[in-house]
């Protein structure tokens, strides 16, 4: 039983419009479709035959316009609207999909070639075809082309088979170099310096802490102990010469404490600066007040209780007290000073 | 005292330049001299020795430089009397190293290096910048296209041998990202859009440098040697190219002659 087909015309020809100049032909779709739809019912194996017979014949066209495509880009004569009509012929027999490919392969290829004859039309001089261009190119660089039949490649119309060797863009740049007038790149001939900004500065610093950090750890097991005990030294100094003047001051409020006759130490200069020192901390804290009396002659006193509140809200003033050796001594002799008011400490831990 | 920009009259040599350096209007040439006359003799050479270092090392990657990198980066305080040491670095360039330094945007203000010199003979042996031969696929194919490409037709051509957008290329790597973003922005091709196009065209055209870089006669010759023609058969680009020769400055010697 046969299945009742769309066109009445009983053969499935594709419609011939006529070729143009061009060589493109028109086809008509539907009928095109209906004829692949068909079952032949005719022997198998005669028909495989033919089948692969029309494969190759297909193949065969296909490959003629590649190898010839420079010839029938630039003549003007018609190959290939002879391609196209053996095209025409094969195509009637054909019934099955893969053959149908094939000859879809075909018009893909006739068509990119009617395309640029095409460009053609609107440029003076000898045409320029990409495709061209790129096969010299690529034997140029040195392309081995290889033998490979027909059959094992189904794709890829006009993509070249065969590799490039290694070298195959620096050939082809050495000599398209020679069309450029550009400038050899500049580069420091010995190169030890890198034109780069120099590398991160963390990095150094991160080394730099490392070891110092496990100094440290040592240390504080160490030194613990006597830093300690410096820092209370002079805590305690300052608190020991806090409680002598209170203690003069106490037998006697009313007469002023000669700032000298306080601090100078006549058997030792290095502790009468030591008790500058000192006492300093006291003027500091607001412990101990240092006035001028009548004589102009500096004074000093402890802050009263009552005092504390008014030492806060009035004005502090600074001054840098400096003594020499020299000043030491005539201190000493002018004010006649035979004992220390403050006496040293008792315990040795310089 | 100093030039201030504000008082600078411009006169109609002038060039508006807002966008880029935005900051800095050009002086008059009297403003320039007395810009110079305030500097000392060793002042300008070490700005001028600077200011060619500076322009040597932007040519390594061939990235053009532009007018206002220069006076931030070189010139600062020096910026009235851009002119001067410009042309005097470019004498140098040109005396010293046989470069010349091209405004290829006169708007902007943007320079690049070439060379006076052709290439001479024998020079082939040495370099050979794998680069250098897909640019001139590029350019050639463009040329002969009639200057102007869609990017379909370079993809497809590039595909044909063997270099794929899609893959990575034992050579060039990211193919894509070469032509369209290294060759552009030094300035030897240029991908425009396409207006009206969904989903978006580009085009490929000659860029800046390639205008003055590049020999369209000698393309013409090599492309008649591979294809065994004679270049004058392809009248019209050999029109072009003849014009394009006449319209550059005289030939120097080429450095074997020196």
């Amino acid at each position: 039983m046969k299945r009742g087909r769309r066109t009445d015309s009983g053969d499935a020809d594709p419609p011939q419009n006529g070729t143009s100049d061009d060589g493109m032909r028109v086809r008509d779709p539907e009928a095109g479709a209906s004829n692949i739809d068909s079952q032949p019912d005719t022997n198998d194996e005669d028909d495989s035959a033919h089948r692969r017979d029309l494969r190759s014949r297909y193949r065969v066209l296909i490959s003629s316009i590649q190898q010839n495509r420079e010839d029938m880009l630039n003549n003007r004569d018609n190959k290939i609207t002879e391609v196209l009509d053996e095209a025409n012929t094969l195509f009637k027999e054909v019934h099955q999909a893969r053959e149908a490919a094939l000859d879809s392969q075909l018009l893909v290829v006739a068509s990119d070639l009617g395309k640029e004859k095409a460009s053609q039309l609107f440029s003076e001089g000898l045409s320029f075809d990409p495709s061209t261009f790129v096969q010299h190119t690529l034997s140029f660089m040195g392309l081995n082309w290889l033998e490979e039949e027909g059959e094992s490649s189904d794709e890829g119309a006009a993509t070249s088979h065969g590799s490039l060797p290694p070298n195959a863009w620096h050939r082809l740049a050495r000599r398209a170099e020679a069309c450029f007038r550009s400038t050899p790149a500049f580069h420091f001939m010995y190169g030890s310096f890198q034109a780069e900004p120099p590398p991160p500065k963390p990095r150094v610093e991160r080394q730099r802490k490392a070891p110092t950090k496990e100094a440290k750890r040592i240390m504080p097991t160490q030194l613990k102990k006597m830093e300690e005990s410096q820092q209370e030294a002079t805590e305690k100094e300052v608190e020991r010469i806090l409680g002598y003047l209170q203690q003069y001051h106490a037998q006697d409020p009313t007469s002023p404490i000669s700032y000298y006759e306080f601090v100078i130490n006549p058997h030792s200069f290095s502790r009468t600066v030591e008790n500058i020192f000192h006492t300093s901390f006291l003027v500091r804290d607001g412990l101990a007040r240092m006035y001028l009396d009548d004589d102009k002659m500096p004074c000093i006193g402890p802050v009263e209780d009552g005092m504390a509140g008014d030492g806060k809200a009035s004005v502090r003033k600074q001054c840098v007290i400096s003594i020499s050796l020299q000043g030491w001594r005539e201190l000493r002799k002018d004010l006649d000073i035979q004992e220390s008011m403050i006496q040293p400490p008792k315990s040795q831990t310089k | 005292m100093t030039q201030r920009k504000s008082s600078g009259k411009r006169t109609s040599t002038a060039v508006e330049e807002e966008e880029d350096d935005s900051r800095f209007t050009q002086p008059t040439t009297s403003q320039v001299q007395k810009g110079m006359e305030k500097l000392t003799k060793a002042q300008i050479d070490e700005k001028t020795t600077e200011l060619v270092q500076y322009i040597l090392m932007k040519d390594q990657k061939k990235i053009p430089v532009k007018r206002a990198d220069i006076v931030k980066n070189v010139l600062k305080e020096y910026k009235n009397v851009f002119q001067e040491i410009m042309n005097r670095a470019q004498q140098r360039l040109e005396q010293v190293f046989g470069f010349k330094v091209v405004e290829i945007d006169a708007k902007n203000h943007v320079y690049i290096l070439i060379n006076k010199l052709e290439p001479a003979e024998g020079s082939e042996m040495i370099s050979g910048n794998p680069k250098t031969g897909l640019l001139f696929v590029i350019l050639s194919l463009v040329y002969m296209k009639g200057g102007v490409v869609p990017e379909a037709l370079v993809w497809n051509t590039l595909k044909k041998m063997k270099v794929d957008l899609g893959e990575r290329h034992p050579e060039f790597g990211d193919v894509k990202k070469l032509v369209t973003d290294e060759f552009v922005r030094q300035r030897y091709l240029e991908y425009t859009k396409v207006p009206h196009t969904e989903p978006v065209k580009y085009n490929f055209t000659w860029g800046q440098r390639a205008e003055v870089e590049v020999s369209k006669h000698k393309i013409l010759q090599f492309l008649g040697e591979l294809h065994s023609q004679d270049p004058q058969r392809w009248s019209q680009q050999y029109k072009d190219a003849s014009s394009q020769r006449s319209s550059r400055a005289p030939q120097p010697s080429t450095s074997s002659q020196r």
